[in-house]
């Protein structure tokens, strides 16, 4: 795709505004990692705008914020072998998508995830990865996200192995990936034998169970028990 | 920030593309308060800025090396990717977002900036000459969705104005910005 000089400025313009949202919002950003007359009228808006953001009054953020950056930047380099271990025998179809989830994985200095699972539609397409990182939480690493979610939010939910669905959180359709924080011994996550996503209105279910239908869905594997 | 000058931040930032430690969380110290705050803005929850700030460093720890082709001041591409993170996860609440008018209405007004040697002042006279141009229903409106990134149809509702209202205003208001920078040379 080929945009004028006038649509690319006027998109770059509401992508750095932030009134571009949604999948225009995701496309746009594709657009400028690929085209660097894209990427140069989103850097002349950012470089524009630059100092409204220095209006804003200073608020300190707590100690407890770059205590989390430090774990989550820590080197990597005795992992990765033992990384490859528990998917000695990977699936054909799902070969290439967990092959990107490795490389995602393996690019990123992160530790080894406790447990995971893939959420795959009824199509059986991976949509996404949710991994359980310490003291992180739940990573979700979007695959394949879906095309038109105007208006609605995709809610993530433990599936126990008795008892009803329990809400962890929203998760971005359109952002690669999703922190969802939720510790591992968080009670909602006992016993939890899967993980599912439903179809809800904007903000989650407005009852505390699925209203709407369940998009995805993948049993929890374990990686590793400490 | 304590008006940490652009080059020490330039500096910190080549060396945290060497994987140097101490010059990141140098970096972090500098810069995480007017960050933390600008994030803040948008997403509204304390719990998610902290997780925008979190991510946002993890991004430029892993990205540094990148940002020498970016070809922006260091503060400039780092708060880029903080509000890009807060835009992705700012959770859409049924209530009225809370609204600071006073930054929205001091705009133009230079000497409301409170951090004003952290920017070249040539940069922040220019902007707040070209917004004063602007009609204050543009101007307004770009405010809100700048400093609070509401959507178009989160400014309708604030504004009480009918979403096309709204999309119009924001688009003129861009396209004459746009002119006016141009015409002071300063996106050459």
């Amino acid at each position: 795709m080929k945009l004028s000089r006038d649509a690319a400025e006027a998109l770059a313009a509401e992508y750095v505004l932030g009134t571009l949202r949604g999948p225009a919002r995701a496309r746009f950003a594709s657009l400028a990692s690929r085209d660097a007359a894209v990427a140069g009228a989103m850097r002349r808006w950012e470089a524009a705008f630059a100092p409204l953001a220095q209006r804003v009054a200073p608020i300190d953020p707590p100690e407890r914020v770059w205590r989390a950056i430090e774990s989550r930047i820590a080197p990597a380099a005795s992992r990765r072998a033992s990384f490859w271990k528990p998917f000695g025998v990977v699936m054909g179809g799902v070969a290439s998508v967990m092959l990107a989830f490795f490389l995602w994985l393996s690019l990123a200095p992160a530790p080894e995830p406790m447990f995971e699972a893939m959420l795959m539609s009824p199509d059986h397409t991976p949509r996404m990865v949710v991994a359980m990182f310490k003291p992180d939480g739940l990573r979700v690493k979007m695959m394949h996200p879906w095309k038109n979610m105007p208006g609605k939010s995709l809610e993530l939910w433990a599936i126990p192995k008795e008892g009803s669905p329990r809400s962890l959180g929203m998760v971005s359709n359109e952002a690669p990936e999703t922190m969802v924080h939720v510790a591992e011994n968080d009670p909602r996550l006992a016993d939890a034998k899967a993980f599912a996503v439903s179809l809800e209105p904007m903000g989650g279910s407005p009852t505390g169970q699925p209203t709407g239908p369940v998009l995805c869905s993948g049993a929890i594997t374990a990686v590793r028990r400490t | 920030m304590s008006g940490a000058p652009e080059g020490t931040l330039e500096g910190l930032l080549a060396r945290t593309a060497l994987g140097e430690r101490a010059a990141f969380e140098q970096l972090y110290r500098a810069t995480r308060s007017k960050l933390f705050a600008v994030s803040l803005r948008i997403v509204r929850e304390r719990a998610l800025a902290e997780e925008v700030l979190q991510d946002s460093f993890v991004n430029i720890w892993r990205r540094a090396s990148d940002y020498a082709a970016a070809k922006s001041a260091p503060l400039t591409w780092m708060t880029a990717i903080v509000r890009n993170r807060s835009v992705d996860l700012v959770r859409r609440s049924r209530e009225e977002p809370d609204v600071d008018d006073t930054l929205v209405a001091n705009l133009v007004d230079e000497s409301a900036a409170p951090d004003r040697e952290a920017l070249a002042r040539d940069e922040a006279h220019t902007l707040g000459k070209c917004l004063a141009e602007l009609d204050a229903e543009q101007r307004q409106t770009i405010a809100l969705a700048f400093f609070h990134g509401l959507t178009h149809s989160e400014l309708a509702a604030h504004l009480r104005r009918p979403l096309g209202t709204v999309k119009t205003h924001v688009r003129r208001g861009l396209m004459r910005l746009r002119e006016c920078l141009d015409r002071q040379g300063v996106r050459a």
